[in-house]
């Protein structure tokens, strides 16, 4: 059981469950608080934890979507968040799996590059969503994005899949041929 | 036999009823089957974690068997609608006519306050152009009354002052010619010719004298004629006594080098 799953339970009854990892508890619990405060007609529940594998002793309900959540300031959670991708199934990365990227407005503190979380989220082909958690407009405005996200991937929106979402989120600044 | 009438048709409607409920909830239970079926099949598939090196092929092979399988399940699927009975039907076209009127209702209060809104601003300005008007009329009124008295008045009324003006100075002057004339007859006459002098061979060549006023009007239009040379030549016409008369009391002043002459006082400078 140390590897997530994605389809290894039966979902709750309307119910959508995301799970944010990262080592940044402040704003992680933040980010959470602004989700729940969104309109939605699902029942949101948000699971947050610093790193993977998750403890087993736990039950939870089956997670719909992942976001890792990575801080421009810290290479620690830079290196948290490439360990932890080792614990995720292979087939959680078709649209249930999003990168968040924290502290890219102030440029003086930053000791990761831009271009190093581009490269991540190209090479496991997942969404990259900057973000600073910081200011709470722009919090409240991603808190939103990702609930839809979650509504999506949760299969509460019909005819659109997690794939199709995938293939939606595209964005066009992928270093593309270069890298392959 | 009425009663037993209704009772059939009451008993039909309860059924219906709970028949289209259990057709739903049947529905329910069959897709709930099929899920748990397919979660037992996906609890069998291995998991398969990934490296940053084979991460993106594997992540790409994966996707295109996806989304091709998706793609036939799209295309084989037909559209399955819930089970349309009446209970149903009624129940969506309920929900449906109360979000139309929801709409509508939020529609027309926006319109109506936009249209209050309006009224208000068109009595604001509507005001507000009559209040215009009143003073451009006003205004006109004040200016064409100014142009008349203007014009009337820089002609006219100027015209007429000088007139009055010179002709009260005019009659003014009159009387004190008339006045002085008969003052000088009063108290200065012309010496009686009739006196006799005793010495005879003193011959006073006795021209023609004139009156007192007489020599005034000479002197006094000397001064105005020739401003600059205001002296007159005492005539023989002259009478002496009054001569002395008038040098005596400043009337008239002697030229300061011909004793001939004499000029009269300028009173006016």
């Amino acid at each position: 059981m140390s590897v997530l799953r994605p389809m290894d339970k039966l979902p709750g009854l309307n119910t959508a469950t995301i799970l944010l990892v990262g080592t940044e508890d402040a704003l992680l619990q933040q980010l959470a608080d602004s989700m729940l405060k969104e309109d939605c007609a699902s029942e949101l529940k948000v699971h947050l934890a610093n790193s993977l594998p998750l403890p087993s002793s736990v039950t939870r309900p089956r997670i719909d979507l992942i976001v890792f959540v990575i801080n421009l300031h810290s290479k620690h959670s830079l290196r948290n968040v490439e360990e932890s991708l080792h614990h995720v199934d292979a087939t959680f990365f078709l649209g249930k799996v999003s990168f968040l990227v924290t502290g890219a407005g102030r440029e003086s503190h930053c000791s990761i590059h831009r271009s190093t979380v581009v490269k991540l989220a190209h090479t496991y082909r997942s969404p990259l969503l900057f973000c600073d958690l910081e200011i709470e407009d722009f919090r409240a405005t991603m808190a939103q994005r990702l609930v839809r996200m979650l509504q999506i991937c949760a299969g509460h929106v019909p005819g659109v899949s997690a794939l199709n979402l995938l293939s939606l989120l595209r964005s066009s600044e992928n270093p593309s041929l270069e890298d392959l | 036999v009425n009663q037993q009438d209704l009772d059939p048709d009451s008993t039909t409607d309860v059924e219906d009823v709970t028949d289209a409920e259990e057709e739903l909830i049947k529905k329910c239970e069959e897709m709930w089957k099929d899920m748990e079926e397919c979660q037992n099949k996906l609890s069998l598939v291995g998991t398969e974690t990934l490296t940053d090196s084979n991460a993106q092929l594997s992540l790409l092979i994966m996707q295109v068997k996806c989304l091709t399988a998706e793609l036939s399940q799209w295309q084989k699927e037909t559209p399955e609608m819930i089970p349309l009975n009446e209970e149903v039907l009624v129940t969506l076209g309920k929900e449906e006519f109360q979000k139309l009127r929801h709409d509508l209702e939020l529609v027309l209060s926006t319109i109506k306050s936009k249209n209050e809104k309006l009224k208000e601003d068109l009595e604001r300005e509507q005001k507000w152009l009559d209040e215009q008007q009143q003073i451009l009329e006003s205004l006109n009124v004040v200016h064409s009354e100014l142009k008349q008295q203007v014009v009337t008045f820089s002609e006219s009324r100027v015209f007429n002052e000088l007139k009055t003006k010179m002709r009260d100075i005019k009659e003014y002057k009159e009387k004190l010619l008339v006045t002085l004339g008969e003052f000088l007859e009063d108290h200065f006459p012309l010496p009686d010719r009739s006196v006799k002098k005793k010495k005879k061979n003193t011959q006073e060549s006795m021209a023609q004298l004139i009156t007192l006023h007489e020599i005034l009007e000479i002197l006094l239009n000397r001064l105005f004629d020739v401003p600059h040379d205001p002296y007159v030549k005492i005539s023989d016409s002259f009478w002496p006594p009054y001569i002395e008369l008038l040098l005596r009391n400043g009337i008239a002043l002697r030229h300061p080098e011909d004793p001939t002459r004499i000029r009269l006082e300028a009173f006016h400078q």
